[in-house]
């Protein structure tokens, strides 16, 4: 049995001009919100979906806080049959979020989802940094490795940092790249927190042996505070588990 | 990431302020640069006002270890706390750089 999700009831737009945003509200069959309106009245809670035009028009705190659930940017170069197949899954998610790596980035994303699922479950504070590290180090590693593409500091010098830099700032210029896209969806449970972080980029297999530079250490430092983790999708995608 | 730096005969103290992530790679090679170029054979990093560390904020705080270590100087780590404290005992840098409270 399909567990009770909080139903997707409308839709908001940040930055969307007016005319796609009421062709794509018809589309998903969602109204436009409308704040302070009466709950659907089924006992789920309501939540919204964000479109969101591009990073600085979701750059204020409240975009991310209750009843929004679901932010998936249209920038970039989302087609509507794109954009469907985002609206559906994330439907099939308690929170969720579709944006581009330099969106990713630009926004702490770690940040803000850890404030939507704090905004509907009680952490302590321990375990809030825990899992706050746990979702950047996820989504950084989606950002830098997968989807840009970057190599991680081999070795302890500031070459290897400079290498690092020269690298990270190149191919976050550039469009091929940056609009690739990362997706996360969170599953809020009594008793757990699941995340999945996926990214477009050529996978990744956790090598047997790490030989430890200035990088290679949030994978390991993920799994010293998730329950369980799985890579999937040839290491596009990771599921991690928090105990609440 | 900011961060200030005090130079004194005998020790550099260096306070970072806000979050030191991958995103500060930039920052981190002015500040091992700054503190290659200063005399001082202490190169304390003050981490009380450091909110956030990641891993790529570890690895960089072991490049400037290394650096130090090539120029004969000491890099200590000093006072942090909250998450930062607890991401360095989980990395157990402990084993690899000098940490003081």
């Amino acid at each position: 049995m399909v567990p009770s999700r909080p139903h997707v009831a409308a839709l908001h737009g940040l930055g969307v001009p007016a005319e796609r945003l009421d062709r794509l509200s018809a589309a998903f069959r969602l109204p436009p919100w409308r704040p302070g309106a009466a709950p659907s009245g089924d006992g789920r809670e309501d939540s919204v979906l964000v479109l969101v035009g591009s990073a600085d028009a979701a750059e204020a705190p409240e975009c991310w806080a209750r009843p929004f659930a679901a932010w998936i940017e249209t920038g970039g170069i989302l087609s509507d049959a794109d954009l469907a197949n985002a609206v559906e899954r994330s439907r099939r998610a308690d929170l969720y979020a579709f944006v581009t790596t330099a969106t990713a980035n630009q926004l702490h994303l770690a940040g803000r989802i850890l404030q939507a699922i704090t905004a509907r479950r009680t952490l302590a504070g321990a375990q809030r940094d825990d899992m706050e590290l746990a979702l950047h180090e996820a989504i950084s590693n989606a950002v830098v490795h997968g989807n840009l593409q970057v190599e991680g500091m081999k070795g302890l010098s500031v070459a290897a940092l400079e290498r690092f830099s020269h690298d990270l700032a190149e191919r976050m210029a550039d469009p091929a790249y940056a609009n690739r896209r990362v997706e996360v969806a969170v599953w809020l449970e009594a008793d757990a927190v699941t995340v999945e972080v996926a990214d477009e980029g050529s996978g990744f297999a956790r090598p047997e042996h790490i030989d430890y530079g200035a990088s290679g250490r949030g994978l390991d430092l993920i799994a010293a505070i998730a329950e369980e983790i799985q890579l999937l999708d040839g290491g596009r995608r990771i599921r991690m588990r928090f105990p609440l | 990431m900011d961060y200030a730096i005090d130079v004194k005969e005998q020790e550099t103290v260096v306070r970072l302020r806000g979050r030191l992530t991958f995103n500060d790679h930039a920052k981190l090679r002015a500040l091992i640069r700054e503190m290659l170029q200063n005399k001082a054979k202490r190169q304390v990093l003050d981490l009380s006002a450091l909110e956030f560390v990641d891993s790529a904020g570890i690895g960089m705080l072991l490049i400037a270890r290394e650096e130090m270590s090539n120029a004969d100087k000491q890099l200590v780590l000093r006072a942090a706390a909250g998450q930062v404290k607890r991401v360095l005992t989980v990395a157990q840098l402990n084993k690899i750089v000098t940490i003081e409270d």
